[in-house]
């Protein structure tokens, strides 16, 4: 039992990010706005569909902006609930706005004691039928945006594309990384193959290396059927998919390497030194197709993809948690692989 | 064997199908915001972790009939 | 000291074998302008974004043909008494700068062929001579060691491939997109970094060859 902890640790971690991943709300958002294009001089009024969301149960009346920067604002005239998950809101757009483009997109802020404050990013499209800053200075009313309310419970973000597949975080994402973890641990074993010559860090060597290709063809898996909902298409070209991809590459020539040899000596040894050589380049990959897909495609900055800024403190609490767990998974896993390696060495010694 | 596993598996595929035919709307998947994309991931995970268990397992048959053998060698 | 002596002794038998038996070059010659003329028929027009992308996969699979053969005679008795002599670093340093000659020039010659049946869309013909310097110097790194290694497992050609094709992606990625700019397909004012990210990588793969070449000379 005491040897055991470790295992034990993983599936503990793993039941908690389970349960609490899953458990955990979403915090109330914004689905969908009708209409989403307006012209100016309109009094319009916006049908919002909430997401996870209590109208009806806002004791204070729901004030709701369109924002235009973080100083602009427009405040609504009259928001009306209709039902919990649904708001008529009513906007006067000014003839002219403070601003020389022809189209501007408006992001829709609510704020409500019963749910806190939510934001649909570019929810109104306002044409402006001429153009004038200098008028649109003048007619312009200014409510700036503040006394928001702030719920303090736990909550993981609500983005628009992603919405409850956010938790997918904890069980793909977090696959990625202990994918990582696990082959530098493959690495370091190889490592210190060539230092000892003892064929038992070979077999562990080879038992990670096993247990990681799973956990790349799971997370190659798992994420086409993520992005494939949320991005539109099973593969985007995506940093971590090329990579895993690569690696998975990598890994598979190891094992027919592998095969190539009756020798257990030499075959542990060529394929320590192809692991390690391997292995280093993937490292440069991770900063070359960054560049890549900046450069060949302009739009890259519409991407829903999230980075590390973009996990708050709520999903950090499960995420990191998630990658020590799948990471300690995979040892066990390679851990019962080195030792039916060990035994059947034994067992070939015994013939 | 591996029939009975394929067949097996086909006709889980089939029955998932008709499972989501008959919730009736045409984008089951993205219903209850997309919350079944996660389901699918955590599905696909566990079918991983299934598949390194068969896999294990064939190993230790490998190496049960490699004892069997040795101790009918030694009589 | 005695490792550069070693190194241009070395060099110097590799060209010398390399001229005795010149089916071996002349053979990848052919290769490459056979692939050309392949390429242009299949095409008839290529643009330049095609022409790019066709002009590295070309010159990537003439250098595993050409690298695949660095250790093919160092296989007799002979060969390796005679390799117990000299310091395994200058063995590979040797291949290496003697691949690094022989890629580069197969990679002008595939330019030249190339330009000459399909039109030449390079703008900036310094720049492209420094891309493929660089690329040269990348693959004949990655392809000499992993040689070295398939070497070790009979010389087997789809080893050789499968095993180089993964560990070459990022300096491949980095010259198509370089040389995309000295063909002005794509204008970056940020080139700068992409040489030096392109340098640093293979100074990288040139340290880790020459760091694992001894533990695989020990066998």
């Amino acid at each position: 039992m005491k040897k055991n902890w470790w295992k034990i640790l993983g599936v503990l971690l793993l039941l908690y990010v389970l349960t609490v991943g899953m458990l955990i709300p979403l915090k109330p958002g914004i689905v969908e706005v009708i209409p989403g294009s307006v012209r100016t001089g309109d009094q319009i009024d916006l049908k919002v569909l909430g997401y996870n969301s209590f109208y009806s149960l806002a004791k204070k009346p729901i004030r709701a902006w369109l924002k235009l920067d973080d100083d602009r604002a427009l405040q609504a005239s009259d928001v009306k609930v209709t039902s919990d998950r649904q708001l008529a809101i009513r906007f006067d757009i000014p003839d002219y706005l403070p601003i020389n483009t022809k189209v501007q997109d408006f992001a829709l802020v609510l704020d409500s004691d019963a749910d806190g404050p939510s934001i649909l990013p570019s929810a109104v499209f306002v044409t402006q039928d001429s153009i004038d800053p200098e008028m649109g200075l003048q007619v312009w009313k200014n409510s700036p945006i503040d006394q928001l309310t702030s719920k303090n419970i736990l909550t993981f973000p609500f983005r628009n594309i992603l919405s409850e597949t956010i938790r997918n975080t904890y069980f793909h994402v977090s696959l990625w990384l202990s994918m990582m973890i696990i082959f530098i641990g493959s690495v370091g074993t190889s490592i210190g193959y060539l230092r000892t010559n003892n064929l038992d860090f070979d077999r562990k060597a080879k038992a990670l290396t096993v247990a990681g290709f799973l956990f790349g063809l799971l997370g190659l898996t798992t994420g086409a059927i993520w992005a494939n909902y949320t991005w539109g298409q099973p593969w985007s070209n995506d940093v971590k998919q090329i990579t895993t991809a690569i690696a998975l590459l990598i890994y598979g020539a190891y094992f027919i390497l592998r095969s190539a040899f009756e020798d257990e000596e030499q075959k542990a040894r060529i394929s320590a030194i192809y692991n390690i050589f391997a292995f280093v380049t993937l490292i440069p990959l991770l900063y070359v197709i960054p560049r890549m897909t900046d450069s060949l495609h302009p739009g890259a900055g519409g991407n829903p993809a999230f980075g590390s800024q973009d996990l708050d403190s709520t999903m950090r609490m499960i995420f990191y948690p998630a990658v020590i767990g799948w990471a300690l998974i995979g040892l066990w896993m390679a851990q019962l692989l080195y030792r039916v390696d060990r035994i059947r060495a034994k067992l070939l010694d015994l013939h | 064997m591996k029939k009975a596993i394929f067949s097996a598996l086909i006709f889980q595929f089939c029955w998932f199908h008709k499972l989501f035919a008959q919730t009736g709307s045409p984008d089951f998947m993205r219903s209850v915001g997309k919350i079944y994309v996660v389901v699918a991931v955590i599905v696909t995970v566990f079918i991983g972790i299934v598949l390194f268990l068969i896999y294990l397992d064939r190993r230790l048959t490998k190496l049960e009939n490699q004892i069997i053998e040795h101790d009918q060698n030694d009589n | 000291m005695g490792i550069l002596r070693e190194t241009g002794w070395l060099l110097q038998k590799e060209f010398l074998l390399e001229w005795r038996n010149k089916f071996a070059l002349s053979g990848i010659l052919l290769y490459v302008f056979s692939t050309i003329f392949i390429v242009y028929l299949a095409f008839f027009n290529v643009d330049p974004r095609t022409w790019n992308a066709l002009f590295w996969i070309i010159v990537l699979f003439a250098a595993v043909n050409a690298a695949v053969k660095s250790f093919a005679q160092e296989n007799s008795q002979r060969q390796l008494y005679y390799y117990t002599l000299v310091n395994p670093i200058a063995v590979i340093l040797s291949k290496i700068l003697y691949n690094i000659g022989l890629l580069f020039l197969i990679s002008l010659l595939t330019w030249l062929g190339f330009g000459f049946v399909a039109d030449n869309p390079v703008k900036d013909p310094g720049q492209f001579v420094l891309v493929i310097f660089l690329g040269s110097l990348g693959f004949a790194i990655a392809f000499t060691f992993i040689s070295a290694i398939s070497a070790k497992a009979n010389n087997n050609a789809t080893l050789m491939a499968i095993m180089s094709f993964p560990v070459i992606i990022p300096v491949l990625l980095t010259l198509i997109k370089l040389s995309a700019n000295a063909l002005r397909i794509l204008q970056d004012t940020d080139i700068g970094t992409d040489i030096t990210v392109l340098v640093s990588i293979n100074m990288m793969l040139l340290g880790m060859a020459l760091l694992l070449y001894p533990f695989l000379w020990r066998g």
